[in-house]
């Protein structure tokens, strides 16, 4: 019955990594010995050698020496292998995946740790009623202007003031966006993110619907200074800039006391951080990536809007961009360190193989339930999609041993088949706890039948997981959406929260919503002057790799050249 | 009627090779030298005596505790040795244990031992003299295929890598070589360090041992859910009964109360 389904979208990007002729299906290296070529089978290592070699002199210390791996012993006893970026024709190495040797990853967390929505509603209000002022469509397109002026770093009441090159801050911008039809109408263009030509009528009308005719402000500061600071400063330097240009354009006087009402109603009445702060033990302000909720991450990924007739696209774009952001950012990086964590993360958006997963539970759930978003939301359901889809999962990696070399760890492996079967779960069912118990389900199905799954704590999270599926107590409940990275039970490991984003997008997707848990941030990331790719997350970490992508927080402007 | 643990469900050879690794119930298939065994683990020389972090239980005049009591010390406890460990990867491809059966098979086997199960190598750690045996134990018996399970306290990855050119698990470090003679030896200990002469662990057993001693479900072997190309697909009798505990632990998760 399933086979009807497969379509074996991973074999391609076998076939570039192993060679068109290998045999991907050979058990034994027989067919294809282990060369055993070791480390001068990578290009990229050979260019890090040289680099480090160069480096040796000025730096009077050493350096890069992959000699001395496992005490003398290189990587690439076996093949080391390329990574094709799922959907895409972006073939790069695994070094090219880790955000460090990536811009467009590191632009991916810079645009959101830099982000912040304010209402502009308030402080229209105050203007009008406490300090007499008149608020037109004209009053708002010159503040506008002025505030794009004053955010990147530019002075607007003061004299002798110093302000920032923009050339090193043309990252910046604030541009505004309204549920009001006629507002909107009044607004230069170049000032609007435009909800009826961005999304979908359907989309746009949902949106609009949900925001009523109030009016926001998507501010983006220069990514240079939320790199030098942290994502507490996002909320602090746009406020600055807000009540000053308010102050400028409507000329106010500075010192009135009037003028704090009008302050505190601009720059804190209604801002809406990306990521909310964390308790004093994780020793995170707001805006940074362990505060970010599964259900924002989910709505600033953009496929949505773009694809909405495909929602396992949608969903593993969401996926691609939580474990770049969850597993390699937060978790890899701010609470542990190192350079392993990539390797997890790289399972899920590389190779098309969470794609065949993923598309073969589709093709089987809407050729028997009807469609996206009809299944009932059973567990007998869950337990249809989720065990036809593992055992399929499974199978493809029996049947293939270069598949199984591939996401030769058990932590890849059981992440990308529940991954499938969250998102199958997600997208026929319409609803997220549903994805989520298939999440769980999977997991078990595959420690069950190989006995073995993923690490100590990796599994813990996994098995006793399905107590918190349905529940709604106090610190074990919440729907997927509104959890996030420090939730209880998954603030400890990865190759989870990624996913995690992705099946809450899943449910959303297969209803056919317009976003998935706040529609202020999905227009907020709809935004054309973001620079990260937004609407094709694989696509942006392929530029990254390929060198093709040039991100903000140049700094050569100021500094003497190379 | 007296108790008998059923352990596992299923009449497949896999359902029945699980009950036995859980019960215990193993076949001895080789006599491996104790000296054999420790020069493997690398921590200690055969014949040197136990490092202790403790004098031995009974100099140390413990409390008047019911527990201690009732808990006869395992010989390494009394003794007062160093905690030490054993780790091993078994192939996917059909190697006899798999790392949860190994834990099980500890937790239920072997006293005061702390089994862990990663995807690539399960661990167990206990006192050292107590370690031993239960080491020499697993390479002793039908738990182990020379060639297709190794001791490997590190690098672990050949797990789920294609099977090196003679039919042995892929292994960056090259800590075994299959002979001539069908027998399998290591070159290096646990983890990597170079032996002063080599160890024969025994005979790698054949592509049809394997498939009848495994403990994994595979599609080509004994499948976990039908073949995915046959028309209907057939559950197995473990499967069956894990979405039993899966629908009553999501449903318990849901008190309305």
């Amino acid at each position: 019955m399933g086979n009807i389904h497969t379509k074996k979208l991973f074999v391609k990007a076998l076939n570039k990594k192993f060679g068109k002729d290998f045999d991907l299906a050979g058990k034994k290296a027989d067919y294809a010995p282990f060369k055993k070529l070791g480390i001068l089978q990578s290009d990229r290592k050979k260019e890090f050698m040289a680099a480090s070699k160069a480096l040796e002199g000025k730096r009077g210390i050493t350096m890069y020496n992959p000699y001395l791996h496992a005490g003398g012993i290189p990587m690439g006893q076996r093949q080391i292998v390329p990574y094709k970026l799922s959907t895409t024709e972006y073939i790069v190495e695994g070094d090219d995946l880790h955000f460090v040797n990536n811009p467009a990853m590191q632009q991916m967390w810079d645009d959101i740790r830099r982000t912040v929505i304010v209402g502009l509603d308030m402080a229209h209000e105050v203007l009008e009623k406490r300090l007499g002022k008149e608020v037109t469509p004209e009053t708002i397109n010159n503040y506008l202007e002025i505030l794009n002026h004053a955010m990147p770093g530019a002075a607007v009441v003061q004299e002798h003031m110093v302000e920032t090159h923009p050339g090193l801050v043309d990252d910046c911008n604030v541009r505004m966006f309204t549920g009001d039809d006629d507002l909107a109408d009044e607004i230069d263009d170049m000032y609007l993110i435009n909800i009826n030509e961005l999304f979908p009528a359907d989309q746009a009308e949902e949106i609009k619907a949900a925001m009523g005719k109030t009016s926001w402000q998507a501010i983006h500061i220069p990514t240079i200074v939320s790199r030098t600071c942290d994502g507490g400063t996002t909320s602090r330097w746009s406020a600055m800039q807000l009540s000053m240009t308010f102050i400028d354009a409507y000329n106010m006087c500075a010192g009135e006391a009037a003028v704090a009402d009008l302050a505190f109603a601009a720059k804190h009445a209604a801002v809406i951080q990306m990521g909310d702060m964390l308790p004093a033990r994780r020793a995170r302000g707001p805006n940074e990536p362990g505060g970010v909720s599964f259900g924002f991450l989910a709505d600033m990924v953009q496929t949505q809007r773009v694809k909405p007739w495909d929602p396992p696209q949608i969903s593993l774009n969401v996926v691609a961009a939580g474990t770049m952001l969850y597993d390699q950012i937060w978790l890899g990086s701010y609470m542990s360190g190192g350079v392993g964590f990539t390797q997890y993360a790289t399972a899920a958006y590389t190779n098309d193989v969470l794609d065949d997963f993923s598309y073969y539970g589709c093709d089987y759930g809407v050729d028997k339930y009807g469609g996206w978003g009809e299944a009932p939301s059973t567990l007998d359901v869950v337990k249809d999609l989720t065990t036809e889809t593992t055992l399929y999962d499974m199978e493809q990696y029996e049947a293939f041993p270069t598949l199984l070399e591939d996401h030769f760890g058990g932590s890849q492996r059981s992440g990308i088949m529940a991954a499938s079967c969250g998102v199958t779960c997600g997208c026929l069912t319409g609803n997220s706890q549903m994805a989520l118990a298939g999440w769980y389900l999977s997991h078990m199905i595959h420690k069950e039948g190989w006995g073995r799954m993923g690490f100590f704590g990796y599994d813990l999270q996994d098995q006793c997981g399905p107590t918190n599926v349905f529940s709604y107590q106090g610190d074990e409940g919440n729907p997927l959406e509104i959890r996030g990275p420090n939730y209880p039970n998954y603030a400890m490991n990865v190759g989870h929260q990624g996913e995690y984003a992705g099946i809450s997008s899943a449910a959303h997707a297969g209803r056919g919503d317009a976003f998935c848990c706040n529609p202020l941030v999905k227009v907020t990331f709809a935004n054309p002057a973001l620079l990260f790719t937004w609407e094709d997350i694989r696509k942006g970490y392929g530029m990254g790799g390929a060198r093709e992508f040039r991100a903000a927080g140049e700094r050569s402007l100021v500094m003497p050249a190379v | 009627m007296a108790y008998e643990p059923q352990y596992y469900p299923g009449s497949t050879s896999v359902g029945v090779n699980r009950r036995k690794h859980m019960s215990g119930d193993l076949e001895k298939l080789r006599d491996i030298s104790d000296a054999d065994v420790v020069t493997i683990m690398g921590h200690r020389a055969p014949g040197a005596d136990y490092p202790s972090t403790h004098p031995p239980l009974a100099e140390m005049g413990e409390p008047d505790c019911p527990i201690r009591q009732l808990v006869e010390p395992t010989p390494g406890a009394a003794a007062g040795d160093r905690i030490r460990y054993s780790q091993f990867t078994d192939s996917m491809y059909n190697a006899p244990a798999i790392p949860y059966w190994r834990s099980y098979w500890g937790a239920i086997n072997c006293r005061g031992c702390d089994p862990g199960t990663l995807s690539g190598r399960q661990i167990i750690e206990a006192r050292e003299r107590d370690i031993e045996e239960y080491t020499k134990t697993q390479m002793d018996s039908e738990m182990t295929d020379p060639a297709r399970a190794t001791m490997r306290g590190c690098t672990v990855h050949g797990h789920s890598l294609r099977l090196d050119e003679e039919g042995m698990m892929f292994d960056m470090l090259a800590r075994c070589e299959l002979g001539d003679d069908g027998n399998v030896s290591y070159l290096k200990d646990q983890v990597g360090i170079p032996l002063d002469q080599k160890v024969n662990v025994g005979r790698a057993m054949s592509e049809e041992e394997v498939a009848a001693r495994t403990t994994i479900f595979r599609y080509d072997n004994v499948s976990f859910g039908g073949l995915g190309d046959a028309p209907e697909r057939k559950f197995d009798e473990g499967l069956v009964a894990l979405h039993h505990m899966w629908e009553r632990r999501s449903k318990w998760g849901f008190r309305p109360e």
